[in-house]
């Protein structure tokens, strides 16, 4: 009878060795959830859900937000794509605008990473959450990059590790972080630049 | 804490934006919504684990004081085990209350820090000291009896 209190007390002992805290996993905003949705119904061909799930959406009303930055007409582009049921296109101009998001987040995390003034520590935590944001968004669409432009999707793969481990190295390096950043705003205006130009070709 | 859960949310989200700095936030939305809900999950967590771990222990200690009570060798050696047992008990979960609560404060890993060495540490290492004198005493009286 001892023995097996003594067991099961030492089973019970063994467990306060170690508090656990939970797990956390970063979930989707409106933008990234509404782009989810779009991009399911639009493979399943159902259009008029897809067309409504974008006039009712985030990302339509983020997209309206950000013109001034975007290709002329990409709003209207992505709906009439939705309207005439053409996948390809209505895709295209999705990823253009999720690609523009993190771009910008690209350029954002380069300006606020020179900033000499802040403690190294902190300008690499900024930056590794930055990267977090970046790479979120850019998930989204990295297939659809990597179909219409291999060598750019290579290079932000690339700028993007490279960037990492500069913020997660034992001592990190975020003064570093800015030349990775640069080549992936870079590579992602290209992106924009060569399918907005494509698709201008596309409709003339 | 389900009737609160609105207004203690809302606590530790006002409480984080007024501390910025504390949480690494940058001034951008895409980058910082992700910081908050990180957060606010870990707040919740927080005071979830609180009170999962004030009933589990809450059994442990009744389980283990019995144990003690019953076959500790000398009244000494009772009231030291039950003591140890109960404070260590007792005090435990409190940490995950602790932590939860300096989360909006000092951040999440800060607040995990100075909660571990607060709480879990001092209650945690003392129910593990008076299990492990609990199962010595229990194999030294079945020592002496064989």
């Amino acid at each position: 009878m001892k023995l097996l209190v003594a067991l099961l007390l030492l089973t019970l002992a063994h467990p306060a060795f170690a508090h656990h805290v939970g797990a956390y996993t970063p979930r989707d905003n409106e933008v990234s959830a509404n782009f989810k949705h779009l991009k399911f119904s639009i493979e399943a061909r159902k259009f008029d859900v897809a067309l409504r799930l974008y006039d009712e959406g985030a990302l339509r009303k983020e997209l309206r937000s950000r013109a001034a930055q975007l290709p002329a007409g990409l709003d209207g582009s992505i709906r009439a794509a939705l309207q005439r049921g053409a996948a390809a296109e209505a895709e295209r101009g999705l990823m253009v605008f999720v690609v523009s998001l993190a771009r910008d987040l690209a350029l954002e995390a380069d300006r606020q990473i020179s900033d000499a003034g802040a403690p190294a520590d902190v300008r690499a935590a900024a930056g590794r959450k930055f990267l977090e944001a970046i790479w979120r968004y850019y998930n989204l669409v990295d297939f659809a990059v990597t179909q219409r432009n291999a060598r750019a999707a290579t290079t932000v793969r690339l700028a993007f590790d490279e960037a990492e481990g500069y913020v997660k190295a034992a001592t990190p390096a975020p003064e570093r972080l800015r030349e990775p950043l640069r080549r992936i705003a870079h590579a992602l205006t290209g992106v924009i630049e060569t399918s907005s130009q494509s698709a201008r070709r596309d409709s003339s | 804490m389900v009737r609160f859960k609105l207004e203690l949310a809302r606590w530790a989200r006002g409480t984080m934006l007024a501390r910025p700095q504390v949480h690494g936030l940058v001034g951008v939305r895409d980058v910082d919504e992700q910081i908050m809900d990180e957060a606010l999950t870990r707040f919740d967590g927080g005071l979830r684990l609180f009170h999962m771990h004030a009933e589990g222990m809450g059994t442990i200690v009744i389980l283990t004081t019995m144990v003690a009570a019953t076959w500790a060798p000398t009244a000494g050696w009772r009231r030291a085990l039950v003591a140890l047992l109960t404070v260590g008990g007792a005090g435990y979960p409190l940490g995950y209350l602790v932590w939860a609560a300096l989360i909006p404060y000092r951040g999440v890993e800060d607040g995990k820090r100075l909660a571990e060495w607060l709480v879990w540490i001092p209650f945690g290492g003392t129910t593990i000291i008076a299990m492990w004198l609990l199962v010595a005493v229990l194999v030294m009286q079945m020592a002496r009896r064989s």
